[in-house]
């Protein structure tokens, strides 16, 4: 086999170098003169490609390859020189390496021993994203006048992202944690690359004709700054500015300022934050019909409560202390009435009961099957408070109010009406009268009679010293 | 802008100043009742449009068609009667 591979060079070479004086290498040896003339061929120069195969070792030590169309070198920065690095360095990225040229010879690879790493081109697009910044400014486009309002209950949520990134994922969650029911339209974006930004240009217009879209939520994931370099072109300012709706940009993470960010209607740290703009006022609106329910119930209990305070006061009123053995016969007369207000009470409290319980049951037919939004949780436990505490107002206040009326009715001074006394009340019903004051005279008055009710008008009063005044009128003042 | 919201914010300021005026007080039974059942008509209106969205996620094609969008978004609910409608 030697001799098949030789056979050539005798023929080419024949007389300089015969068989006997060949010169054999070890591959070590080849390799240290190799090494010899790469190093001593090249020395120090600068080098430009692209970032691949980018790997930090625990040692410290950087590991990559450079390449461009055509070729790749593998390189490695170490450790002292690896920690001045003032970027992060990932693959794809341009950069340009100071270094020397050498050969591992372990491995029989050449490769570069860098000291020095750059990105490259950083500089100009930071100079072109100043100028647009500064450009788009002088237009106006960043005023805080231009900024509108996000829609409070979004009919319709617009989303141009891509389809399969992470951003949409982060959308998705959050807006199905607080509110089980959104509709979503996403309009697919490549975010990065070639063409990105005049995809999400075209998406941010196609997505503001759907019908029904109130707001638009633009943006991606982390990424490099490249990665969220469309973010920074024109276009999308353009796009974004010219949104008919309002338009949020979560784009990367909270560190990340795009131009986008500074022309859309509100910047959102990332996606997810995004959404949760989005949907703010819609969590606040249900937290504050929440506070709203619970200060309902509070003043209808009050408001029983303080009816229940007076009958008790009413009770307790010595005038009426000795009435009840009088009218204890009368009692059973007025049951029936108490019978029926005790009915219309109850009646009335079931008929509200009825239609919480409507709300309710309407409510939890649309219970979610997975998990709870926060706010819908808040919201059911609020319901389910105003039912618990309905439900408790409504058996309480009917059995108080039936307890209530009955002895109420058991001690209505109006029982007496039955044997043929008479109540008379001033025109407005508002007090009942005890005195005959000339000022009555041609007054309207109203008295209340055991059935039925008379309209009269006083004719003459007859001042209260005169003797045979009324037997009703004594009666009334003794009991006060 | 949108109805919706428009309505949905008078109903919560009337549901406010009910409440206000519940909690100043001094009503016969018969006119807090009737405020109060009217409270409760309000809150059920604001939860109704607070919960009135479809639960959907479509996607707008290149063409400007809607799509539903592809179950690997996570929307792990199918909800079809919605979608039905």
């Amino acid at each position: 086999m030697a001799e098949l591979f030789d056979l050539p060079f005798e023929d080419a070479e024949p007389a300089e170098e015969p068989p006997h004086e060949r010169r054999v290498y070890t591959v070590s040896e080849l390799a240290a003169q190799v090494r010899a003339l790469v190093e001593g061929g090249f020395g120090v120069i600068w080098l430009e490609g692209e970032l691949s195969n980018c790997r930090l070792w625990n040692t410290g030590h950087f590991y990559f390859s450079l390449k461009d169309a055509g070729a790749q070198i593998r390189g490695v920065m170490f450790r002292s020189a690896a920690r001045s690095l003032t970027f992060e360095p990932e693959d794809g990225l341009h950069v340009l390496v100071r270094g020397r040229v050498t050969i591992y010879e372990t491995k029989g690879e050449y490769q570069l021993v860098c000291e020095l790493m750059q990105p490259r081109g950083v500089g100009e697009r930071q100079m072109a994203f100043e100028r647009l910044k500064k450009r788009l400014h002088a237009e106006g486009l960043f005023d805080e006048a231009r900024k509108r309002p996000l829609p409070a209950l979004p009919r319709k949520i617009g989303v141009v992202t891509s389809l399969d990134g992470a951003a949409l994922r982060d959308i998705v969650k959050v807006i199905r944690r607080r509110f089980r029911n959104a509709h979503l339209v996403v309009r697919p974006a490549r975010v990065q690359g070639e063409g990105a930004a005049d995809d999400i240009a075209r998406g941010l217009a196609a997505i503001a004709r759907v019908d029904g879209i109130d707001v638009v939520i633009v943006g991606r994931g982390g990424g490099s700054q490249e990665d969220l370099w469309a973010f920074n072109e024109e276009v999308v300012a353009r796009a974004i500015a010219a949104c008919p709706v309002p338009v949020v940009a979560g784009v990367g993470h909270q560190t990340d300022f795009t131009i986008a960010d500074f022309v859309a209607d509100v910047r959102a740290a990332t996606p997810s934050n995004a959404a949760e703009l989005v949907l703010a006022a819609k969590s606040e609106f249900a937290a504050r019909i929440e506070r709203l329910a619970g200060r309902l119930r509070a003043s209808v209990r009050r408001a029983v409560d303080t009816r229940r305070a007076s009958t008790h006061a009413l009770e307790a009123r010595p005038g009426l202390a000795g009435v009840p053995g009088r009218l204890a016969s009368m009692g059973r007369r007025t049951s029936d009435a108490t019978h029926d207000l005790r009915a219309a009470a109850r009646e009335q409290l079931a008929r509200r009961w009825r239609s919480t319980r409507d709300l309710l049951k309407r409510l939890e037919q649309r219970e979610p099957r997975v998990r709870l939004a926060n706010a819908t949780t808040r919201l059911v436990t609020a319901d389910a408070r105003l039912r618990a505490a309905l439900s408790g107002l409504t058996a309480h206040a009917a059995q108080r109010l039936g307890a209530q009326a009955a002895r109420l009715g058991a001690l209505s001074p109006l029982a007496v009406l039955g044997r043929g006394y008479a109540v008379c009340w001033a025109g407005d019903r508002q007090r009942i009268l005890r005195e005959a004051t000339p000022d009555l005279v041609g007054q309207p008055v109203t008295v209340t009679l055991h059935r039925g009710e008379l309209a009269c008008e006083v004719r003459a009063a007859t001042p209260p010293r005169a003797a045979g005044s009324t037997m009703t009128g004594n009666g009334v003042e003794r009991l006060e | 802008m949108e109805p919706t919201t428009k309505d949905f914010e008078s109903a919560i300021s009337e549901l406010e100043s009910i409440v206000k005026t519940l909690e100043d007080g001094d009503l016969t039974l018969e006119r807090s009742l009737a405020l109060f059942e009217r409270g409760v008509e309000l809150s059920r209106f604001c939860h109704a449009r607070l919960e009135e969205a479809e639960r959907r996620i479509e996607v707008l094609t290149e063409r400007g068609e809607l799509r539903p969008a592809p179950a690997s978004l996570g929307d792990d609910e199918p909800d079809e009667p919605e979608r039905g409608r």
